[in-house]
């Protein structure tokens, strides 16, 4: 076990090495520069800024320094479009406003998509296995560029019951719409996953023989059918808390929140580039390390699974 | 200055109004289902927009725009960083809130000599950090040398290029010494078409320099500092050798002069920016520049704290070192958050500040920000940020601010690229957009055939441009060799015209692409030619225009840096910079010798025919004159709907008395 863990984050190094060499060539093919914008700038002027952050160096002198700065000092540089900001604080700051709302979305979803989901399945063919079914269809094709709206207009512009947008720190109201709107997709996910996991154990052999042994129906549930049945659910849970937590461009844009997903995009769209390799580098840590995380989690939940 | 905020993915590119509108009927159907409707649902008979409840404390939240890049008034060339820096900085002097001409700031008051080539500003005493220290003279030395420096790389720089030797010390160029006299080689030696030297640059003794005023009969001291600005111009070479030697290869008088000299780079001492004593700078210029006391209040030329700077250098922003000298002073910064600002007691005219505190919200999004407004979250949003959409509710309501604004809306032409580079085909799509019918259309602009923005240069007389005519427009086609044809239907066909070879190129956002389709239809329309659109992402764009690597044409706008027209005619300047190809060197000599004029009705004049002379060479078909478009509570006072959008925070407060709010547009005449 701690051999595979140890060999799984040596392969994570140069894994990262590469996308951000990938990301970073990318953003050099990328037409136009940070400092564009309506009117030309004087050559002069450009020369300046080109001087100033070393972009009139040959390009294997600032790959070089990139590199280096990020593997030998962990420091992704400063912004180009924000001056004076280092990456690392950008990060540090918007990383937790992106992680809460993404961790209350995947907590709700879970509470509410596993419970509709395993309703569903052990009632399977019912009214109520409908309804969480289309609940649940509903949930999956409904994006949230569309849903997110649609609660600000019911709840803020219309009944002034909730704030349409902003961060207003973690223990506010304004945390709600985001959260709801986020979680809509996964609780439908989840549902089904549950549903679809639960129906495959409820009919297999050893659930059968569970019943046999006279165990009470909220035993055989909670200790044998869903354990078993949830495995779907924890291989889906990897990659989607990777993104929850590094933030959702969609939802973060429509309620205005400072987190992760809107520095982004915005780095993105802003040619700025020290933050793009930052943010870049940063999800796919997250990314590898959490599928790590489900791999672990395979060993305790599933007795077939050892390392 | 760049007024529209077009870098962002915003709602509106997600979701197209149709969308918007389904989605709204949809939900007021599920509304009624569900009974929620008997609860609250704004009527439609309100007077202001969304809920209007003036606050207890006299704190203005507004949305300012993205994110400010930096709280360095040197950094950004935005408007949305601009409003932020008028909070926190002080300059010489500062726009007037309705007519944005300048009024004393840090400066009491000034002289201009006889022809608009050197400044005279008389400081305040009282003037004042926020952490107590005195201004005088010598922060405005280090602050205009700090901005126009290399190593700052200041992307406005530009604007300080009139003042004299900037544009040389910015650029990291070299004057050319004769290293046994001392002398140094002049300007006017090398080049024959020289223009006359402005008074700033004759000497000292010199008749009919001063011009009295009635605070001061006579000139300010004499110094050697300003006997050398009233020298002739020194000749001044590119610093990079690799440039000089190509240019001098050029020309052979001027290699066989620079022989043998020594080459001394333009230092920040040199730029004509000078303490005459503790209360006093003199800044001379290079040209003559009527309009230079108006451009001191942009950011560019604010006041920066030498300290802070020095001590911390790119952290001297950091709430916790930051150091300001305007009305207001930093108090928390979360970035993409919110910036508060706070009434600074240190500042000169405190007792004249009447907001307590102003919180800058970040958001690039449009329905975000009126969602915002409507609930009551904020008290105002930028120029800009109502909807196209959502104008015919917003527009009928009280808190709706209406009213012309110093910018355009235009396009421009590649033409370099045939069969762009004949004028007759330029002038052919231009005559066949019916600019009346989209400025109604569009709601809230005015139809505009010149350069300027129509109806806000006092006294400019503007040139007309050719107004819609088809006719003429399928004749000047056929003239050029592309003859338009009448079919049996009523519609017209062009085959001969290479549709390959013209495009509509745009950034991608809904109202750009609403504007293309517009144009589109035009020409089809009305000359039988349909164009390509493309559109791409913002700064694609930018690096795709500016490299003239479009077809036909790309879309433009500007707004106002200061309040004159050549604000808008100096985007020809400079060969090249437009990103249309169109370089001129006529032009550029017609508009020297406009800012050359002493006198100011002249130089409108020879400006104005400027204006007629590239707009009838038509390297961009202008659109509209843009009007400004936002929505404040009706509680907020003296944030008057000027031209540039513009605010000085001072004159800005809550006023509880319902009797006293704004019902309507403020009036901009006093």
């Amino acid at each position: 076990m701690i051999r595979f863990i140890i060999k799984r984050l040596l392969v994570t190094i140069p894994t990262i090495l590469v996308v951000i060499s990938i990301t970073w060539g990318l953003i050099k093919l990328a037409p136009g520069n940070f400092y564009s914008g309506e009117k030309r700038l004087p050559p002069t002027i450009e020369q300046n800024i080109r001087a100033k952050y070393g972009l009139d160096k040959p390009w294997y002198q600032q790959y070089g320094k990139m590199l280096w700065q990020i593997v030998g000092h962990l420091d992704f540089g400063t912004s180009l479009k924000y001056e004076g900001q280092s990456v690392n604080s950008i990060i540090a700051r918007s990383l937790p406003v992106s992680a809460a709302v993404g961790l209350l979305a995947y907590l709700l979803a879970l509470v509410v998509g596993i419970t509709a989901g395993s309703i569903a399945a052990l009632k399977q063919n019912s009214k109520w296995d409908y309804a969480s079914m289309t609940l649940a269809m509903l949930g999956i094709s409904l994006p949230n560029f569309v849903l997110g709206p649609i609660l600000v207009l019911v709840f803020s512009l219309t009944l002034y019951w909730l704030p349409p947008s902003r961060w207003d720190g973690f223990f506010s109201r304004n945390i709600i719409l985001p959260v709801v709107t986020l979680s809509a997709i996964y609780i439908a996910y989840i549902a089904r996953l549950t549903r679809a996991g639960m129906l495959e154990v409820l009919r297999s052999d050893y659930i059968r023989t569970a019943r046999a042994k006279g165990l009470s129906e909220k035993d055989v549930v909670i200790k044998h059918a869903l354990r078993g049945g949830l495995m779907p659910v924890v291989s889906y849970t990897g990659p989607a808390l990777a993104f929850l937590l590094t933030g959702t461009v969609v939802v973060e844009k429509i309620f205005a929140l400072p987190g992760l997903g809107n520095y982004f995009i915005q780095a993105s769209l802003n040619r700025d580039e020290p933050l793009i390799i930052g943010i870049v580098a940063f999800i796919a840590i997250t990314l590898l390390l959490m599928n790590l995380l489900v791999d672990i989690a395979y060993a305790f939940l599933d007795p077939r699974v050892r390392y | 200055m760049e007024v529209t905020r077009v870098g962002s993915l915003s709602l509106e590119f997600l979701m197209s109004y149709r969308l918007w509108q389904q989605t709204i009927a949809l939900v007021t159907l599920a509304l009624v289902v569900s009974g929620a409707l008997s609860c609250n649902v704004s009527s439609k008979n309100e007077e202001f927009f969304g809920k209007t409840v003036a606050p207890e404390r006299n704190i203005l939240r507004y949305v300012t725009g993205d994110e400010p890049e930096s709280l360095d008034p040197v950094v950004s060339s935005g408007q949305p960083e601009a409003r932020i820096y008028m909070a926190l900085y002080d300059g010489l002097v500062e726009y007037h809130p309705k007519t944005l001409f300048p009024i004393p700031a840090l400066a009491e008051r000034w002289d201009i000599n006889n022809d608009s080539s050197e400044f005279v500003f008389h400081l305040r005493h009282n003037g004042r950090w926020s952490n107590g220290d005195p201004i005088d003279s010598s922060d405005f030395i280090y602050s205009f040398r700090r901005a126009l420096s290399p190593a700052t790389a200041s992307r406005n720089a530009y604007l300080g290029y009139y003042i004299k030797y900037a544009q040389e010390f910015n650029a990291g160029a070299v004057f050319v010494r004769d290293a046994k006299t001392n002398e140094f080689l002049l300007a006017k030696d090398f080049d024959p078409n020289s223009p006359p030297e402005p008074l700033s640059m004759k000497s000292v003794a010199g008749d009919g320099e001063f011009k009295p005023t009635q605070e001061e009969a006579k000139p300010d001291a004499d110094s050697e500092f300003h006997r050398l600005m009233h020298s002739p111009l020194r000749l001044t070479l590119p610093g990079a050798e690799k440039k000089r030697n190509a240019l001098l290869e050029k020309n052979a008088k001027l290699k066989a002069a620079v022989a043998g000299k020594e080459f001394v780079p333009v230092k920040a001492e040199d730029i004509g920016v000078e303490a005459v004593d503790k209360y006093t700078v003199r800044i001379s210029l290079v040209q003559p520049a009527p309009f230079f006391s108006g451009l001191l209040a942009h950011q560019l030329f604010r006041l920066v704290p030498r300290k802070a700077v020095e001590t911390y250098g790119d952290q001297w922003t950091q709430p916790n070192h930051i150091v300001t000298c305007g009305p207001f002073k930093v108090k928390t910064w979360k970035p993409y958050d919110k910036l508060v600002v706070e009434r600074d007691p240190m500042y000169w005219d405190a007792g004249n500040v009447r907001l307590d505190e102003i919180q800058f919200f970040p958001s690039q999004d449009n329905p975000t920000s009126m969602n915002l407004y409507k609930v009551g979250e904020i008290d105002a949003v930028l120029n800009h940020t109502v909807p196209n959409a959502w104008l015919d509710v917003v527009r009928t309501k009280k808190d709706y601010m209406d009213g012309v604004e110093a910018g355009i809306d235009f396009l421009q032409i590649n033409v370099t690229k045939p069969p762009m580079n004949d004028v007759r085909v330029r002038k052919a799509f231009n005559l066949a957009i019916d600019k009346v019918a989209w400025a109604t259309w569009r709601k809230v602009v005015k139809p505009l055939t010149a350069f300027t923005p129509e109806g806000i240069f006092q006294g400019y007389p503007q040139p007309k441009g050719d107004q819609f005519d088809p006719e003429r427009a399928r004749q000047l086609l056929g003239e050029a060799g592309y003859p338009v044809t009448k079919n049996p239907d009523g519609s017209f066909s062009c085959p001969k015209f290479p549709v390959k070879e013209v495009e509509f190129t745009f950034n991608t956002q809904e109202s750009n692409k609403a504007m293309a389709e517009w144009m589109q239809a035009q020409w089809k329309q009305n000359l039988g030619i349909t164009v390509g659109l493309r559109n791409m992402e913002w700064k694609t764009f930018l690096a795709v225009r500016s490299a003239l690597e479009y077809k036909g044409f790309s879309r433009g706008a500007w707004g106002a840096d200061y309040m004159d027209p050549f604000t808008f005619l100096s985007l020809f300047y400079t060969g090249g910079e437009s990103g249309t190809g169109w370089i001129d060197p006529k032009y550029v000599a017609m508009l020297d010798e406009a800012n050359r004029m002493l006198d100011h009705e002249k130089r409108y004049e020879l400006l104005a025919k400027a204006e007629k002379y590239m707009i009838d060479a038509q390297p961009v078909i202008p659109i509209d004159t843009s009007s400004i478009n936002w929505v404040k509570k009706p509680y907020v006072k003296g944030m008057y709907p000027n031209a540039a959008s513009l605010y000085p925070w001072k004159f800005v407060y809550i006023e509880r008395d319902r009797s006293k709010w704004d019902y309507g547009t403020p009036s901009l005449s006093d």
